[in-house]
């Protein structure tokens, strides 16, 4: 067996293969050392070998932790999980003695909450488990573990709630597993496109690190996917509700959270239309302000020298640059770059004339309004909406906005997540009442 | 399939370019019209003469900081003019702010109905906008350049809105109410008169038009009579002479409706006046006196006030609280209806009951 696995790997240091010999045996063991907590290796296997308290053989053969391998094709991939390999009498046997570094307790830093569990799902599969399993105490929950990606083997979780959960959104999810062939898989959003979201304008599956969301949309029947490596869990399907669905809606005040989804919804609309709704208003309909507004609005632009568009697109460029620039500076940094950029640019920009001060407004508006939305990865996709929006309202004004707002709700009924109709609002409904014949695509 | 449906968008976007309004045209490279005035032209050559108020913004707003730039140009269409004046200015005219279009009294006296034309049709004039008229003529009052406004037109948008006074004295008409009362049978468009006062305006006159000219003018009375009748104006008082001393109540509510009725063949207008109000001012010792006595009296002075009112709309022959609207929405719709009306209009007897209700002496005792 060491030949052959010799034979197998590349030269690598880490790769720990040792004949061993006590008075009546002698065994091969095969490990990674770099990838296994030695101290499991000595304690199941050096240390009873050499000891011969027991007969070695029998320890092997009554202990479930030692499991047959067989297959010698089999041997690298499961080396390269963390396990260690044993030939014993010519038979091999696999121990897990995989050791993953992660963060202890992550607490959730995406998507927080004021009074909600503060803990977040973990990089490590087994933990992700735990936390799920301890907050779902269901014999119905459903645990099947694949793998993903033709070189990262990445191992990956499927859970769900045998009872609750439909069979042919989990049929659909299968399949698509079935179909990628990607190579390497390290972060869930990059799982998430190959299921089929890569084109979409929309995200159709949601990417959560909150454990309390996770067990919510597992009681509604939905499917879970974790990654091994990961924090974020994928919550599919998801509606297009479930994303300006924040969790505290359901742990805070009612009517405060009603009127706060409100406002959602309300922040959704402006920051999607209001870039193109200051062209088209400054250059085609200025009779919908009021007068006095209209006044000032062009006294105000007077000293601005390019066409309104431009000035959109400079203040934009900057206002999204800002968001770039302090998601990518360590944290020690990141406020100085909102302090200069916010407030010293924005003011200067508007006294240099290159801008109006009504510009910095909406500026800070479609930013701020967009932060408001409580999922990151349907903030990440509203965030892009605002920009094909501009081009009508440059070329036809309010019907052109009108126009563009008309194909975005077209296009957001005629979207399906895993079979399930996306722009259905009020959707919280069971998985079982779900209505029937959307085929997804 | 696909490329089908590319197409199919592609044209729908196409076509938004014909429905698309005027071109592409920034804010600040507009000159908003605030106001308008229609004159005829001088010396009695054919055309108008027309004035325009245009804005001049200011990123600054604060009293006195409003300026306004006011052009005149004669021809013999509007739009004619419109388009020299264009010609005179460096940018591009904007009627989407303008909210008052000035007739001249002398071009209302003689025939407004040709400047309809191009009230109607122009894109960006707006329905919501005021028509008055102009007293002596409207470029005049186009001129004055009130003091204390904040921004260009200010004090013409506070007066005829509803933000700012509040006058009994000023029935404000928007250009779409006079257009319908234009059109419409059994209606006759009114139109408030605008003096220039120093530096200000004063508007407490009514002029009432028949379809084609103005035939009336009321006086202020009559115009606040107008207001609580037609509009049921809360903002308003009412007023009784008794021994010499002037007694004002201050309406609260009011309400009013008239009927057509036929009695032995001969046509009468009932119409029901109930107001109730305080007094605003009245002699010492009104608490002591008898109220039903007082109201009496208030009843026979406001109804005579009223009936003389509608004898004179009635000599001048016109209807701008549209009786005859009522009657042919109550008879059958036909030409012979409408005939019916105008033949019956001049002899239509009116009988008019006012209820008045004081609620107080507008003192705690």
């Amino acid at each position: 067996m060491l030949n052959r696995i010799g034979t197998l790997f590349a030269e690598s240091r880490d790769l720990t293969l040792d004949r061993l010999q006590n008075d009546s045996l002698i065994i091969e063991v095969a490990y990674i050392s770099t990838l296994c907590d030695e101290s499991k290796v000595s304690d199941f296997i050096l240390v009873p070998f050499t000891k011969q308290e027991h007969p070695f053989e029998d320890l092997v053969k009554r202990n479930p932790s030692f499991k047959r391998l067989d297959d010698p094709a089999k041997w690298g991939d499961t080396l390269l999980h963390g396990f260690v390999l044993l030939q014993l009498n010519g038979m091999v046997y696999k121990l897990d003695a995989a050791r993953i570094i992660r963060n202890e307790n992550p607490q959730t830093m995406v998507e927080t909450v004021i009074m909600g569990p503060q803990i977040s799902l973990s990089e490590d599969l087994i933990d992700s488990i735990n936390i799920v399993r301890s907050r779902y105490p269901s014999e119905e929950l459903a645990v099947e573990e694949r793998t993903v990606g033709t070189i990262s083997k990445t191992r990956m979780l499927l859970v769900y709630d045998k009872h609750r959960v439909d069979a042919t959104v989990l049929g659909l999810i299968r399949a698509k597993l079935e179909r990628i062939s990607d190579p390497f898989y390290t972060a869930t959003g990059e799982l998430v496109r190959s299921l089929g979201d890569r084109y979409r304008l929309f995200p159709s599956m949601m990417v959560t690190e909150r454990p309390d969301r996770v067990c919510s949309a597992i009681e509604d029947g939905k499917v879970i996917v974790l990654l091994q490596g990961s924090m974020f869990a994928i919550i599919l399907p998801s509606t297009f509700f479930d994303f300006l669905h924040a969790v505290d809606d359901d742990y805070d005040s009612f009517w405060m959270t009603r009127a706060m989804i409100t406002l959602r919804y309300f922040a959704v609309v402006l920051t999607i239309t209001l870039p193109a709704l200051y062209v088209a208003i400054m250059s085609y309909n200025p009779e919908l302000f009021r007068v006095q507004l209209t006044f000032s609005i062009a006294g105000s632009r007077s000293a601005v020298p390019y066409p309104s568009f431009v000035e959109v697109f400079i203040m934009l460029f900057m206002i999204e640059s800002l968001i770039e620039a302090s998601v990518r500076l360590p944290k020690y940094i990141g406020s100085t770059a909102t302090t200069v950029g916010g407030l010293i640019l924005g003011q200067a920009a508007q006294q240099a004339g290159l801008v109006s001060s009504i510009m910095i407004i909406v500026t800070s508006v479609v930013a701020i309004s967009n932060f408001v939305i409580p999922v990151n990865n349907m903030s990440t996709a509203i965030r892009f909406l605002k920009y094909p929006l501009i081009v009508p309202a440059i070329f036809f004004g309010i019907s052109g906005v009108t126009f563009g707002v008309f194909c975005y709700l077209v296009y957001l009924a005629d979207l399906r997540s895993f079979g399930k109709p996306y722009f259905r609002i009020f959707g919280r409904r069971q998985s079982q009442s779900s209505d029937v014949g959307q085929v997804g695509r | 399939m696909k490329i089908l449906r590319i197409t199919l968008l592609a044209l729908t976007a196409l076509s938004f370019a014909a429905t698309a309004g005027c071109g592409f045209r920034d804010i600040d490279k507009r000159f908003f019209v605030i106001a308008m005035g229609i004159d005829p032209a001088d010396q009695g050559a054919k055309g108008y003469k027309i004035t325009l108020r245009l804005a001049v913004p200011s990123p600054k707003v604060e009293p006195g900081a409003g300026n306004n730039q006011v052009v005149t140009m004669e021809a013999t269409s509007i739009a004619e003019a419109v388009r020299l004046l264009k010609a005179h200015v460096d940018k591009e005219f904007d009627f989407g702010h303008c909210k008052l279009f000035a007739v001249g009294e002398k071009l209302a006296r003689r025939d407004y109905t040709d400047i309809l034309r191009w009230l109607t049709r122009r894109r960006d004039v707006q329905s919501i906008a005021y028509v008055a008229i102009g007293q002596p003529d409207a470029a005049s009052i186009l001129k004055v350049e009130p003091k204390s406004e904040r921004y260009p037109g200010n004090t013409l948008f506070l007066m005829f809105g509803k933000d700012g006074t509040q006058s009994s004295y000023l029935v404000p008409v928007y250009l779409f109410d006079f257009i319908r009362r234009y059109r419409e049978h059994g209606i006759d468009p009114v139109l408030p008169l605008i003096r220039a006062d120093k530096d200000g305006y004063a508007i407490t006159r009514l002029g009432v038009l028949n379809k084609s000219k103005l035939m009336e003018t009321l006086t202020p009375g009559e115009t606040e009579t107008y207001s609580q009748i037609r509009n049921q104006d809360a903002k308003s008082t009412v007023a009784a002479v008794k021994n010499g001393n002037t007694m004002v109540i201050n309406v609260d509510h009011i309400a009013t409706h008239f009927k057509i009725a036929n009695e032995n063949g001969e046509y009468v207008l009932r119409l029901w006046l109930n107001v109730s109000g305080i007094f605003e001012e009245a002699p010492l010792g009104v608490y002591e006196e008898d109220w039903n006595q007082l109201e009496a009296l208030f009843n026979q002075q406001i109804a005579s006030e009223i009936k003389k009112l509608f004898k004179k709309m009635q000599q001048a022959a016109v209807d701008p609280f549209g009786f005859g609207l009522r009657y042919r929405a109550t008879h059958p719709g036909t030409e012979q209806t409408w005939k019916d009306w105008q033949n019956l209009y001049p002899d239509l007897k009116f009988d008019i009951k006012v209820r008045v209700e004081i609620e107080g002496t507008g003192l705690v005792k």
